[in-house]
């Protein structure tokens, strides 16, 4: 008993371990220095790394001549940051330059090596030296003016976080506060609306008697089936027929002719509502259906002795009765949805204010590639939402999972 | 409330949405100042034009910028939407009557398979004309945008605006100092310039052809450029056609080219087996890290957006470029590659007609022109105009060419230019031999005739 109850145990942990790696991986990165990010994985953010970076030795243009210059390698590597200063010790510099090759007389070969603090290394004709703490001197024989020279430094660099990736997604320009706002102007009537067209409908697959009752509930259930893929074009067709009578009908009844502004769209808000509406609505049908046909029988005779119609059924008896069922699948369809690119992408708006969140992660991450943690933060930003969405319920969460599966339970 | 709102309640949700993000090209206004001044293109008050393409990130924002000259001189509305999945959306799009006025084609091949279902509005001839005229190779560029409809009729059909320039070589003239390597005029030298740097210790290329769904074309454009520096144009005109098949010795011989760069080990940084899983704008990226882990990097004049400073390496003298140069012992002259957007009317309008005339206005051109990244053609945009002295260079190398020919990916069918010549070209990258890609690729061909 003890060793199978331990060996649940190490299964657990590597369970959560697995599906909690990632996310730490997500929200790390996103709270590390976009180079630093790029160079080097999340688990080295916790201790000093060793990194390389390039700095200069001084601006570009300078015409002043000098016998020494004195500098710090911080400073130069920090003077355009506001945030993420690197700090540490300075390691090593690699150093370059072609000497002559021992071997073939009049050739040369190319020299790297790696100096360290307090030797003595000779550029553009100067004698640079440098410490741990970043301090460089660099001495010429005689007063010169040197063009700056960009140099390799390796550095145990201290970690660094910083929130600039977050304040940048959301404070530098709309694009994700839109799409946060988009997300929910779909999300929401896109979960209720199948919620309540269902619940109305298992109600009458559960306990009303009509003629085919089986019939039409084997085929409600059979459209579970149906590829979302499959039915773009037809829909899309379907909601362009629309918009174009809509556009006549404007035309014929208001003065929209004059300013040219007749056209109505066919790839809106609301076509996603209908569309995420017909393909929630089999498993919501199916899922509720099982879970009032369930409800004691007795019950609901008693209801109708006393007098009640459906409705009043419905809505005094039915509905407080399946919240585990009703709030179990409105998770579903609300993660479905806030998570959906696909349907977004060839039925929803595509004016830039209108991007739900799943598309503008993945313009970022188009046109970003090369900015990952501004990707990062705005993940981690779109994960919040459901995350208190599946907290906020997930008492009815779990009851809910068996809904349906149980008779009388 | 009137009954059009009731109707598509969707509507008001989405001004509402418009109203919180309207922050759109404010504080571009001087993008309009153009040496060349802008002709009279009619009033358009509140008409919206829809563009659908495939440019992001700085491309899209200076698209929004150019296009907003055309909004102040018309009182036109232009709504632009870019995406990644641009030809899959566009696709979905035009079959299902939600056709946008304009769509941006990054290659010719799908214009014209749209072209062939009835999608497309032809520009019609004087516009071809107009192009043939005023484009330098204008014949070219008008052949370019000249697709059959259904019946096997030809009609002018694509409006080439924004051009790239392929045959570059990127590296950091610091690094090259610091080896002490000299910019190579010959195939042969850059080859030995290659040996050179893998004696030195060096890792002479960056090479990456990773790029989501379109992964493989990077590979393409190395195919192409070393097409046109092993064999005639005339030769690279009929395997764009396909007259001379694919798994020609011709074709088998550039790609055995290329993999005596790509597939060598001591050539890329990483090794060849990273080659297919590089994202091709990671790549670059290799030039600038510390220490650098290559030094040379071939890719089109629109790569330095994705340098780590966004471009700011090529103003300060970090990045720069040279031709990449064809054999001396060839004797092919200076072949260089290139490629254009095609501008295509998808949905017929007033406004939509205006905005082609607007983009046959040099001072459309050099609005662009001012902003970075953008080459062009036209013969009427002042040189001037150019925002950096690199793009000016690039022009030069483009002037001096003493042959220019298109992107053949671009310019073959979708099936093959944006489907088995990029995949089989992964292939290729992941171990698959020569003999194998050419005739798989053919095969593909065979298959679509």
């Amino acid at each position: 008993m003890m060793l199978t109850r331990s060996f649940r145990h190490i299964l657990l942990a590597i369970i959560v371990f697995i599906w909690v790696v990632p996310f730490v991986a997500l929200v790390t990165t996103s709270l590390r220095s976009e180079t630093a990010s790029k160079t080097s994985g999340f688990w080295t953010a916790f201790t000093p790394t060793e990194l390389g970076h390039r700095f200069g030795t001084h601006d570009k243009g300078g015409t002043e001549e000098f016998l020494v210059m004195t500098g710090n390698i911080f400073e130069r590597l920090n003077q355009d940051k506001d945030s993420y200063q690197i700090t540490g010790d300075i390691k090593s510099i690699l150093f370059k330059g072609r000497v002559p090759d021992p071997e073939n007389e009049g050739k040369t070969i190319l020299e790297k090596r790696l100096v360290f603090a307090g030797e003595v290394m000779d550029v553009r004709g100067g004698d640079f030296v440098f410490q741990t703490n970043g301090d460089f001197t660099w001495t010429f024989p005689e007063a010169t003016a040197p063009r700056p020279k960009n140099l390799d430094v390796f550095l145990d660099q201290d970690p660094i976080f910083g929130a600039d990736a977050f304040i940048e997604v959301l404070f530098d320009n709309k694009n994700v506060p839109n799409a946060l706002i988009s997300s929910f102007i779909v999300t929401i009537p896109a979960t209720i609306i199948p919620i309540t067209i269902a619940a109305f409908a298992a109600y009458a697959f559960a306990w009303m008697s009509f003629p085919g009752r089986d019939w039409l509930f084997v085929i409600v259930v059979s459209l579970m089936v149906v590829p979302t893929q499959l039915a773009f074009l037809p829909v899309l067709q379907g909601f362009s027929g629309i918009a174009s009578w809509a556009t006549e009908l404007n035309a014929w009844m208001t003065d929209c002719e004059d300013t040219g502004t007749c056209r109505v769209a066919s790839k809106t808000f609301a076509s996603l509502w209908v569309t995420h509406t017909a393909f929630g609505l089999p498993l919501a049908i199916y899922l509720l259906r099982n879970y009032i046909v369930g409800l004691p029988k007795e019950l609901l005779e008693s209801a109708r002795i006393d007098g009640a119609n459906h409705l009043q059924i419905f809505v005094k008896l039915i509905v407080p009765l399946s919240v585990p069922a009703l709030a179990s699948f409105s998770i579903f369809q609300f993660l479905w949805v806030w998570n959906d690119l696909i349907v977004a992408l060839y039925i929803g708006p595509a004016d830039a204010a209108d991007l739900v969140f799943p598309i503008r992660l993945q313009k970022q991450l188009g046109t970003f590639k090369d900015q990952l943690h501004l990707l990062n933060a705005s993940a981690v930003i779109s994960m919040i939402v459901p995350v208190i969405v599946f907290l906020s319920m997930q008492r009815y969460f779990i009851r809910g999972l068996l809904a349906g599966s149980v008779k009388g339970g | 409330m009137s009954l059009k709102t009731k109707l598509v309640g969707a509507a008001v949700l989405a001004t509402t949405t418009a109203l919180a993000g309207g922050a759109m090209a404010d504080g571009h206004g001087d993008v309009c100042k153009t040496p060349s001044t802008l002709g009279e293109l009619g009033k358009f008050e509140g008409e919206v034009i829809t563009i659908m393409g495939s440019m992001e990130g700085k491309d899209e924002e200076m698209l929004t910028n150019t296009v907003s000259c055309f909004e102040a001189a018309t009182g036109a509305v232009v709504k632009y939407s870019g995406s990644r999945d641009f030809a899959a959306l566009i696709v979905a799009d035009l079959r299902s009557n939600n056709a946008p006025n304009i769509a941006i084609f990054p290659q010719p091949g799908l214009a014209g398979d749209m072209a062939k279902e009835g999608h497309l509005v032809p520009l019609g001839q004087e516009s071809a004309d107009w192009m043939a005229e005023n484009y330098g190779a204008g014949s070219s560029w008008a052949a370019l945008g000249t697709y059959a409809d259904a019946n096997g009729k030809e009609d002018f059909y694509g409006f080439a605006f924004k051009k790239d320039l392929k045959s570059l070589v990127w590296y950091s003239p610091e690094q090259f100092e610091d080896n002490g390597y000299e910019i190579p005029t010959t195939m042969e030298g850059l080859i030995a310039l290659s040996d050179q740097m893998v004696a030195d210790g060096n890792t002479p290329w960056c090479i990456g052809v990773e790029s989501g769904n379109a992964t493989g074309w990077t590979a393409t454009d190395w195919m192409e450029d070393l097409m046109l520096r092993t064999t005639s144009p005339e030769n690279y005109d009929k395997w764009v056609s396909n007259e001379l098949a694919f798994n020609s010795p011709e074709v088998i011989n550039a790609m055995e080219v290329y993999g005596s760069f790509s597939r060598n080990d001591d050539y890329v940084a990483g090794g060849a087996s990273s080659v297919a899983t590089t994202f091709f704008g990671d790549a670059p990226k290799g030039l600038f890290s510390s220490p650098a882990s290559c030094m040379m990097h071939r890719q089109a004049s629109f790569i330095p957006a994705f340098f780590p400073k966004k471009g700011e390496e090529v103003a300060n003298g970090e990045a720069d470029f040279f031709y990449f140069p064809p054999y001396e012992s060839a004797n092919l002259g200076n072949p260089v590659l290139g490629a254009g957007t095609l501008w295509t009317m998808t949905k017929d309008s007033p406004a939509t007609r205006a905005f082609f005339e607007f983009m046959k206005e040099p001072a459309a051109h050099e609005a662009w022109m001012q902003q970075g990244t953008f080459l062009t053609a036209h013969k009427g945009a002042s040189l001037d105009a150019y925002a950096t002295p690199a793009l000016a260079k690039q022009g030069q190398i483009l002037t001096s060419a003493t042959t220019f020919r298109f992107d053949a990916s671009d310019l073959m069918p979708g099936a093959i230019g944006a489907g088995a010549f990029w995949s089989e070209m992964t292939a290729f990258a992941n171990g698959q031999d020569a003999k194998t890609t050419a005739d798989n690729i053919q095969a593909a061909w065979d298959a679509i005739k």
